[in-house]
């Protein structure tokens, strides 16, 4: 017997895995008794879906790492029965969602497995915590290119490197991790590979790596040294590089083993701010 | 305004045709009819509170379009950002009926949604033009 749902799509239009979710949507409403809940309509009129609300499980299907659609619930104060998130589920099937709207065929099978998923099975998930080094308030200097912000921190102790990874320096130890440029290039990260913990890395080595629908990215160290923590979170919740890549977002903790010489080949904020500002401008889509 | 970039904020309304269209109108002039002049912003996130939609939104002129009467997109618009420079209400365009009509699933899009399309993205075009004319 098919269960039904209130269904709350994010219906995003940035990327087709915000209308895949809405296609998923439509194919629900048609497959089973549930109900399409406009994530526009609903801040407007929230009042037309209560009964809707209160009748069915809540499907919240996010197309991307912003969240648009569990923020809203979350900001209503909806329980969510189920949840799911069309860019880690193509990944995770290995399926190409392309980019364009109209959505594509694959973009379109994809939508009818996940939804035949959903009207037959269930799945569970859970995370983690983890801190080390204690960051300052973090003072930004941004730059803007269309509709996209990139941020730099112009904090005392932070350096780059023209890999567009930080360090931020505290006596011999040092949290490192990408600047916006990267999460901003590589749109929804949806995957993080750590360092090993122990691990002895020279400069300009790679301490991990993460990867978007777009690209995979090697985390080029700024500094030589020894790995002393990673940052777990990001294991379960990569998105929180995109969400800030220089507090939550961090990646690694490492000890520094000649921090004298290492900076020589690295940027403070005055030397990188520059350097950003151009990249975005050459490169930046 | 040569060198303008516009946003068009296009209903994301999947109850109906009309957001079905709106937001396919909207992506095709950003893709293939004024690739470069327009960026789409995304309605649920500038809703949600998504800065880089909203700042951008309120520095560049922006055209909102509407599946139906409801202005969703131009009213979010004007709560967010302070101005619409332009409007497209698809009803207008097509027909009360047309935009109120049962959404259409992607595998069920047929020639003639492709045809309304086309002509809601040509009139996005208009209004992008007389803007950059300015």
């Amino acid at each position: 017997m098919n269960k039904a749902y209130a269904v709350l799509p994010c219906n995003g239009l940035d990327k087709c895995a915000g209308c895949i979710s809405g296609e998923m949507a439509i194919q629900l409403s048609k497959q089973s008794k549930s109900e399409i809940i406009c994530p526009v309509f609903y801040r407007v009129a929230e009042a037309k879906y209560s009964s809707v609300i209160e009748a069915l499980p809540l499907l919240v299907i996010d197309g991307c790492g912003t969240r648009c659609a569990s923020k809203l619930a979350s900001e209503k104060g909806l329980k969510i029965a189920e949840k799911m998130n069309i860019t880690e589920e193509a990944k995770t099937l290995g399926i190409d969602i392309g980019l364009s709207i109209p959505i594509n065929e694959a973009g379109k099978a994809l939508a009818m497995t996940l939804v035949n998923r959903i009207l037959t099975a269930d799945k569970p998930s859970e995370s983690t915590l983890d801190d080390f080094i204690q960051m300052p308030s973090l003072i930004y200097q941004e730059y803007k290119k269309d509709k996209f912000l990139f941020r730099v921190p112009e904090n005392k102790g932070f350096y780059f490197n023209e890999n567009d990874v930080w360090v931020y320096v505290v006596g011999n130890k040092a949290r490192l991790g990408v600047t916006d440029f990267v999460q901003q290039s590589l749109s929804d990260i949806m995957f993080f590979t750590p360092p090993s913990v122990g691990m002895e890395i020279e400069q300009f080595e790679e301490a991990g790596n993460i990867e978007s629908g777009k690209a995979i990215f090697e985390i080029v160290s700024p500094v030589s040294g020894t790995i002393i923590k990673v940052n777990e979170r990001l294991l379960d919740a990569p998105e929180l590089i995109n969400q800030n890549p220089y507090e939550q977002g961090w990646i690694a903790e490492i000890e520094l083993s000649d921090f004298e010489e290492d900076q020589d080949l690295l940027h403070d904020f005055e030397g990188y701010f520059p350097v950003l500002k151009r990249k975005v401008d050459e490169f930046h889509v | 305004m040569p060198n303008v970039q516009i946003g068009v904020l296009s209903c994301s309304g999947e109850e109906m045709l009309g957001g079905t269209l709106a937001r396919m109108a909207t992506r095709k002039v950003m893709e293939k009819l004024r690739i470069g002049r327009v960026v789409s912003l995304c309605l649920p996130l500038y809703i949600a509170g998504g800065e880089e939609e909203r700042n951008f939104a309120k520095e560049f002129p922006v055209i909102s379009v509407d599946g139906c009467d409801k202005s969703c997109a131009k009213i979010a618009t004007l709560k967010y950002s302070g101005e619409v420079k332009d409007t497209v209400i698809i009803s207008e365009l097509l027909g009360k009926d047309v935009v109120l009509s049962k959404m259409v699933s992607a595998r069920d899009l047929t020639d003639v949604h492709y045809k309304m399309v086309d002509i809601i993205a040509e009139e996005i075009c208009k209004k992008v033009d007389a803007i950059v004319a300015e």
